[in-house]
Order: structure tokens, then sequence, then C-alpha cells
């Protein structure tokens, strides 16, 4: 081999490295943010990272200044399982989109599809690249993948997880990575935008459910995604019951009508230090979050009665339940849900939104499920809403286990709004407006007697009345006898909204 | 056979005319309203009804007191099966009493056949004697379903048309929810919870349509069409069911110069003619137009094969993209995909835009990317049935993608084809096609409707399927 060849070769590659380039890296550092490397390097387990396209440029010229064009991308292992993952470089033309770099990511792509390898992109950068030169005839021997951008990320949704991180300026194509991966990640400063100037910060993303979680730093950011891919892929690790979860009951209130944390259940509920809650800005009557029981890999989505809305459903939570389903049931995450919801939200603001359109959507999503699911009743199911927490249950898939714990009240409606239409004209001829609640309250307490606890287990309402604290154990064993199938072909996308 | 017991039981059956009870019918009548009978009349053809459960009646103290809240039939609409039900709502408010409907439900899921509903009333008959927490009813002879999971069962599997001529809350607004047609008249309304259960929880006392009602929904897009009357919606009823399984032989090409019609840069233009000017004459039948009205989805045919046409209309909002507009994308891609439509994919857009709505602190409409962008997306990616896109003039950003699919695999579109006025990114015209292989061809206007037309005669009706390929999405 000519030495100058493979001289050539190193001294390329050496030019590409952060430590080639203290300038471009202090420069980084001083904004707080990690290079692109740098977020690989923190991304992988050690020395695991197997890059692709290192030497690629903007042209052929060996003196080219655009260091792997952009883009560093590549293979390598996450808690020892293969990961892919691509980190768009702002030092380098912006960051900006070109045909060898769209090839490299459609490279990964493959490998992601073919394999049902995970992605991770760190997708800052300022869209496509205006002045790139023409792509190669097609002919070229050039690397090319099955897929292109869009729809390698749209035939990964649902296969294996998609990861995107922003926490830069994510513009128009590198927006667009961020939006079809299925857990959008953004640092606090982290913004959206478009060539054409208009820009939006993360809160805003995140208070719409555009973005997932909202993190402080790029190092948090990796932290996250490792953890999110650890749930991923390893499913069973030992798993150790939260300190209070004993206390579990402690959580609900001796007055039905005060609001409690529904967070607080949940992470007495799961193993401790498990819980990644997901979209929390959002929906916020929803709760969706990921963790383990036991140590295998669960889904929870629960109502949150400490909320504006008070756990009632409106379409944003109704779409939030419907993709936290679709997502768990992609990734074969069993799914337990928490339920105490007054119903699906009602009166003319919640009907423009479109709830009776919304409103199917999870139980469309509950109808077509393969997971087990096991649903705990705390306190409120009215109407319609406990089916938006497990399904109707009757034909395709009917829940493994519905529980229910002693504070259990059921009706058509609120027993509250009950309360209200029975005892409505002595309610509206009452003098004081503490004396028309007495009247409501003391007929709702009547008919909460009448419906609640040990009746429900009478009438077999449920497969069981169980003590909060037995709860975790309970479903723990039935998990065990649910061990994880993987289905061998995608079963269907995670609907991105 | 005692003749006894046949009388008595022709006695049941005369006793469910409308002609029996002729205080009802009057009263239905005066308020320009079709009684429960008269609807499945109107909708099946003539002496192809059966009557599933006509006389299942609730009993009060072993007296009769009437039907069971509506009628079900299994009859034939142009001669094709259609189960075809319609509740009643001078019968105990309509409310879903004896579980057939989740009976026929299973015949369709079974059969692959329509269901067409009249679902007004307010939800589940809240004194019937099962009626209670956790159940809805299910006695009687039912089938594998109850009376709500059957929809989902066949979203996606079998047309499910529902029809609201009345107010429809409650479960009967959850019926109407799920269906993948769903036509309604002025005046009715359609919602979770009715005025009642909103004075109780929010102390706002309403009438059901200023609550809920139909001419909101059109907007909003909670219905896919608005018609004047019952008559009116059975008739729209039949016409989305004739596109169903039910290629027409051959179709007549419309009396239009394309050429004329096509847009110069920047002229603004009706997108709706050039639909119609492509597709068979008076096959044009579209579905939620005022809802995105940027973006128009059509059923239609085109050389009498059933297709569905997406289309920009750069009349609204230049053609840009929201959130409902891409919704509506995605949707629209989901049911032509799952009846098997091949669809054609009109573009001119200038991309895509978000809408900002954070609850009082600011509300916009500006260029963006978010979530609902990518829906459809990724329906095109799920996409099998064939689609040829057509770009008329603009297909900038991600617009074209979102309108045709992505260009490399599932999603590609089985023919790209521009009109010379095309624009694409940066580079325009011709050079496009020179220079990027954008597209197949690019083609006087006037010739798209016949090389569209052998296209799609190539392209044979797919396989009898054993399961669906995946729901409709109810948004």
């Amino acid at each position: 081999m000519e030495t100058h060849l493979l001289r050539q070769i190193a001294d390329a590659r050496a030019r590409g490295r952060d430590d080639a380039r203290p300038g471009v890296v202090d420069a980084v550092h001083r904004r707080g943010r990690l290079t692109a490397r740098e977020r690989l390097t923190a991304l992988f387990d050690l020395e695991s990272f197997v890059e692709y396209g290192a030497l690629a440029g903007r042209t052929t010229d060996p003196a080219d200044e655009a260091f792997a064009d952009g883009l560093v991308a590549g293979v390598g292992l996450v808690h020892g399982e293969p990961v892919v993952a691509a980190s768009y470089d702002e030092s380098v033309l912006g960051g900006t989109q070109s045909d060898r770099n769209h090839r490299k990511m459609a490279k990964l792509l493959y490998l992601a599809v073919e394999h049902r390898w995970p992605l991770v992109c760190f997708a800052n950068g300022g869209g496509a690249r205006l002045d790139d030169p023409l792509p190669p005839p097609p002919i070229a021997v050039s690397p090319r993948g099955r897929f292109e951008l869009c729809d390698g990320l749209a035939e990964l949704n649902g296969w294996a997880p998609t990861v995107a991180v922003v926490s830069g300026r994510a513009v128009d194509g590198h927006a667009a990575i961020a939006m079809l991966a299925d857990l959008a990640i953004a640092t606090a400063s982290a913004e959206f935008g478009t060539q054409e100037g208009y820009v939006r910060g993360a809160g805003d993303y995140a208070k719409t459910g555009d973005v997932d979680v909202v993190v402080d730093d790029e190092a948090q950011a990796v932290a996250t995604v490792r953890r999110y891919l650890r749930l991923y892929l390893v499913d069973h690790i030992p798993g150790e019951a939260a300190g209070d979860a004993d206390r579990i009951a402690d959580v609900i209130p001796e007055n039905r009508r005060r609001p409690y944390d529904m967070r607080r259940v949940i992470a007495a509920f799961a193993d401790a230090g498990s819980v990644l809650e997901l979209g929390a800005a959002w929906g916020r009557s929803m709760l969706t979050v990921l963790a383990r029981l036991d140590g295998r890999t669960v889904g929870i989505y629960a109502n949150q009665p400490k909320s504006p809305l008070a756990g009632a459903i409106d379409a944003a939570a109704a779409d939030k339940a419907a993709r936290f389903v679709e997502l768990c049931d992609a990734y074969d995450y069993p799914i337990v849900t928490f339920v105490d919801n007054p119903g699906y939200m009602v009166g003319p603001q919640a009907e423009r939104e479109g709830i009776a359109r919304h409103h199917a959507r999870p139980l469309a999503a509950l109808h077509h499920r393969t997971v087990p699911l096991y649903s705990v009743q705390i306190r409120k199911a009215y109407g319609l809403g406990p089916y938006a927490m497990s399904g109707w249950g009757a034909a395709r898939r009917v829940p493994e286990m519905r529980l229910a714990w002693p504070s259990v009240e059921s009706g058509g409606m609120s027993l509250e709004g009950a309360a209200y239409l029975v005892k409505r004209k002595e309610i509206l001829a009452a003098e004081t407006r503490e004396e028309a609640m007495a009247i409501r309250d003391e007929y709702a307490e009547r008919m909460r007697d009448a419906a609640s606890g040990l009746r429900a287990g009478r009438s077999y309402q449920f497969d069981d009345i169980v003590e909060p604290a037995a709860t975790r154990a309970t479903i723990a064993a039935m998990l065990r006898r649910t061990p994880r199938t993987r289905a061998s072909v995608k079963k269907h996308a995670i609907d991105p909204r | 056979m005692d003749p006894e017991d046949i009388t008595a039981l022709q006695k049941a059956r005369d006793r469910l005319k409308d002609a029996a009870r002729p205080d009802i019918v009057t009263r239905v009548h005066g308020t320009a309203k079709l009684t429960a009978r008269e609807r499945i009349e109107l909708l099946l053809d003539p002496d192809s009804c059966i009557e599933y459960g006509g006389i299942a009646a609730r009993t009060r103290d072993g007296d009769w007191v009437g039907e069971a809240g509506g009628v079900d039939f299994v009859g034939t609409v142009d001669g094709r099966p259609v189960i075809a039900s319609s509740s009643d709502y001078t019968d105990h408010g309509g409310g879903y009493g004896a579980g057939r409907l989740g009976r026929l439900f299973a015949l369709a899921v079974e059969q692959r056949w329509p269901v067409v509903m009249f679902v007004d009333g307010g939800g589940s008959r809240a004194r019937h004697p099962r009626a209670g927490m956790g159940h809805i009813e299910t006695s009687g002879p039912v089938g594998r379903f109850s009376f709500l999971d059957g929809v989902p069962e066949l979203s996606g599997w079998a047309p499910v048309v529902a029809i609201v001529s009345g107010p429809s809350f409650a479960g009967h607004a959850s019926l109407a929810g799920f269906s993948d047609f769903l036509v309604s008249t002025p005046g009715s309304s359609i919602g979770m919870g009715g005025p009642p259960m909103v004075e109780a929880a929010l102390g706002q006392r309403l009438r059901p349509n200023e609550l809920a009602g139909s001419e909101m929904h059109e907007l909003s897009g909670g219905i896919d069409l608005l018609v004047a009357d019952e008559p009116a919606a059975i008739a729209a009823a039949k016409r989305y069911l004739s596109y169903y399984d039910n290629d027409k032989p051959d179709g007549a090409a419309p009396d239009v110069d394309l050429d004329a019609l096509a847009p110069d840069a920047g002229q603004p233009y009706d997108m709706r003619k050039i639909v119609g000017a492509i597709c068979d004459a008076d096959s044009v039948f579209e579905l939620r137009p005022r809802f995105a009205p940027a973006l128009l989805t059509c059923l239609a045919r085109i050389g009498g094969r059933s297709v569905g046409v997406l289309a920009n209309q750069p009349l609204v909002d230049d053609g840009a993209i929201d959130h409902d507009a891409a919704s509506k994308i995605a949707r629209f891609v989901e049911l032509c995909n799952t009846y098997e439509y091949p669809m054609l994919a009109l573009i001119d857009t200038p991309g895509c835009v978000a809408n900002w709505d954070l609850k009082g602190q600011d509300s916009s409409v500006e260029p963006g990317l978010t979530r609902w962008h990518s829906r459809p997306l990724i329906a095109h990616q799920q996409r099998t049935v064939p689609l040829v896109s057509v770009q008329v003039r603009r297909g900038r950003g991600l617009g074209a993608t979102l309108m045709s699919g992505a260009s490399s695999t599932r999603g590609v579109p089985a023919l790209r084809l521009a009109w010379p006025g095309v624009e694409i990114g940066r580079r325009d015209g011709y050079s496009a096609v020179v220079d990027h292989n954008a597209f197949d061809d690019v083609i006087a206007p006037r010739e798209t409707r016949e090389r569209i037309a052998r296209l799609l005669g190539m392209f044979g009706r797919p396989a009898p399927r054993q399961r669906k390929k995946h729901p409709i999405d109810t948004w």
C-alpha cells in the first residue's frame, strides 16, 4: 500500500476530531454545550462507537474542512445493546443537511430498520444546505440506503424506539426529525424554527405536546435517552419497592372531595426511582410514565385529580392517552392504569375541541392493543371515563385484571352532578350556597355508600377490591405470568398526535 | 300450532308499524323529521329488509310499553348488503335496550358489511333493569360484541356511517364519533355531555344546539358533512357507500378544457374546478368541505374506478397545511387505504404552518413544524394503495411529502406527474425534472385524466383480506 494514501486518510480523520479543533471546542464549551462528538461519546458505552462516513465532506477536495459533512454518525452500544446514533455538528456549515449527510442518515436508518435497533438523533441544525452541490448522478457507486430521512423515520416508528434531542436550534428538516421521533427531548433553551426566521422555544413545544421531556442541559438529555433506551433494551432487572410503598393508601385523603397528586401514587407503586414521565407539560389531567414494576418495564397512565380539570379527560388528554397506549403496544410494554376521573370533559369548549371525536382515540387504541392491561380504580368511575382507561372490554381485548380500591365510587355521572339533577328544585330553592351544597352533598354521600367498596366487590364489577398496599404485589404476580413477547413484524405505527 | 299464537305474533308486529301510532308519527312529522321506520325505508332497497328484534320490548310490571328504543335491520342498498339501525327518539329517548346492535355488529364484522346508523338519543337507558355502572347493557341475543366495542372493531374493516339528525349525546355521540362517515343536519347536536350534565358540572344552561351544534362541528371537523335534512342525509350515506367495493364499468370524461383552467404562476384559482375536470363527470363527493378548507378531500371516480382525491386549495390560506389540514390528510389516507381506493394528490402548497394557541397567552398561525405534520407522513408510510401525484405548482418544504408520501419506500407515489408550471424548491419547471428526476413526467394538464385512468387500469383489485390493515383514526 502506498504510504501517502494511508497518511492522507489518517490525517483527514485526525483533523476531524475534537482535539484537532480546540478553538471550536472551546467556543462550544463556553456556551455550556457539548460538541457533536462529545454527545455521542456520552451516549454510548465506553469505546463502542463505530463511525460511518467520518471522511465525508462538502466536496471531494482532500483539504475539505466540512468534517463528516456536518453529521457525526454510526453504531454503538447503549447498556450493551446496539443503538444507531447521529449527531449534527453545528460547527460545520451550521449542521445543515446535504446530499452526503442525508445519505449517511439513510444508511443508518436502513441498519436500524433491518436490525430493529433504536435510533438516537441530536437534531440541531439549520435545515437544508442551500448551496449544496447537486447530488451525484445515479450511476455513482455511493452508499445509498433503502430509505430517505422522512420515510426511514416513519418506517422505524413503532418498530424500534426513535429519540431526538434538540439542544440548539432545529430548523426545517431538523425539526422534522424531532417531530417524527417517538421521544422528543429538548433542553430548556432549545428552539425550533424555519429558514424564514420563525422561531419557537422548547417551552412552547412542550406545552403543546410536541416535545415530551424538557431538561436543563445536554448531559441530562443524554442521561434521559439512556434511561428511555434501557427500559426498551433491558426488559428485566432486579426491582425494589419504593420506600413508602406500604403507605400508598395514605396518599388518598380521608375527605373524598379533596384532590391528591397521582404522581405520588405512581411513585409509591412503581420500583424505587424508576419513573420516567413523558409529556408532563401538556394534557395535564392525564399522566403518562414509563417505569418498572418488580424489574419489568411497564407503561403507566393515570388521571391526575390534582390538575386544572380535576382529572376530566379533554381532547388533549385523550390524544395523550391514545398515543401512549400505541407506544406501549408497539414496544410490548404491559400497561397499568390508575383510574380516578369524573368522565370525559363536557361543555361548549370541550365540544369545540372535538371531544366527541377525540374521546374515541384511546378507546380505539385500547381495542387494538395486544399487550396485557391492568387497571386500578382508585376513586371516581363516572360515565364513559373509566373506559378511556381500560377499553370497552368485551370483544377483542378485555383488561387482564380490573382492580379497585375500597374508595371506589361510581355512577353514570359524578355523584355531585347526579345529586344536583335529582335535588335540583331543592338546591335552587335553598337560601344560602352552604345550604344548597349541604343538600347536594348529603345525597351524593348516600349514593356513594350504595355503590362503593364492598358492594362493588359483591356485584363483581371488578376482579377484586384490593387493599392499596397489596396492589403492587398483585399486579407484579400477574406480570410474572405474562412474559414479554416480541412481535416479529411491526404491529402498527405510533401516531405522532 | 295454536292459531292464537300466530295471531298474537301478528298483532305484536302490527303494533310496531307507524300506522299503529298515528299520534307519534304526527308529532315526529311536525318537527320536519322522519320516524325511525321511515328512515330505514328510505335507506334500504324496497323489499330487502330483514328486521332483527322487532318485537323485543321493555316491559314494566309485565305490561307492554313499546319498542326497545330503536329498530335494526339487515337489508341492501343498491343491491349490496348493509346493516341499518335507527334509534327512535320517541321511544325511551332512543336509549338502546336490547343489545341488538352489538349482535348486528358481529354480522357486519364477519361479512364485512357496511353499517348505517341513525344515532340520536341521550346515551344508555338509565332506568333499564340491567343498566348499571361499568356495564353497557348486553341482555338478549348479543353477538361477540357489546354495544360500543363493535364500532372500533369495524373501523377500517367495513364502512360505518352515522347519521345524526337530532340531539345526540353521551353513548349515542360516542357511536357517532367512532364512525368513519358522520353526516348531520342543521339544528342537530353531537356532544359527550348533554345539557343536564353540563348544567350540573359547569352551571351553564344551554340548549343542545348551542352546546354542541352540528353547524359548529361542520367547521371544527367533528362531522364529515352537513346536509339540509334527513332525506339528504340518507342520500349522502348512499353516495358514500356507492364508492365502497363498487367500481362502475366506465365513467364519462367531464367536458372541460383543463389546459385553460391550469393556473399561471401567482394566479389565484379554485382547485375544486381542477378536481372536477380530472375526475368522471358528477363523480366528486367532497368530505369535510368546510373544515380545514385549505385542503380538499374527495371521493370520486376516474374511468369508473373509485378513488380518493387529496388536493391543496390555494384559495384558502394560500393552500398552507396547518394542524387540522395535516390531520385531515392523515385520516383520509387511512380511509382510502382501508377501503382500497387508489389516490390522487393534486399539489400546490407553500408548506406547513403551525397553529399556536397557548391558552389565551397567544394565538397565531406561522410557518413551522409540529407533530401534527408528521401524521400524514406516518399514514402514507403504511399506505399500500397506489397514489398518483400531480404537482400543479408549488410543493415547498415538506408540503409535497405530506401530500404524497416520502419518495423512496412504501409511500412512494406510483406515478409522479407535474404540469409545466411546476415550481420545486428553488428550482422550477423542467430543470427540476432534468436535474432531480423529481417527476416521472411533465405533462399538459389535459393529458392528466387519461394518464391516470390508464395507470389505474393496470392495478387490479386487491385480493380479499382476512383482517383489516388498520383502523381509521377518528381524528
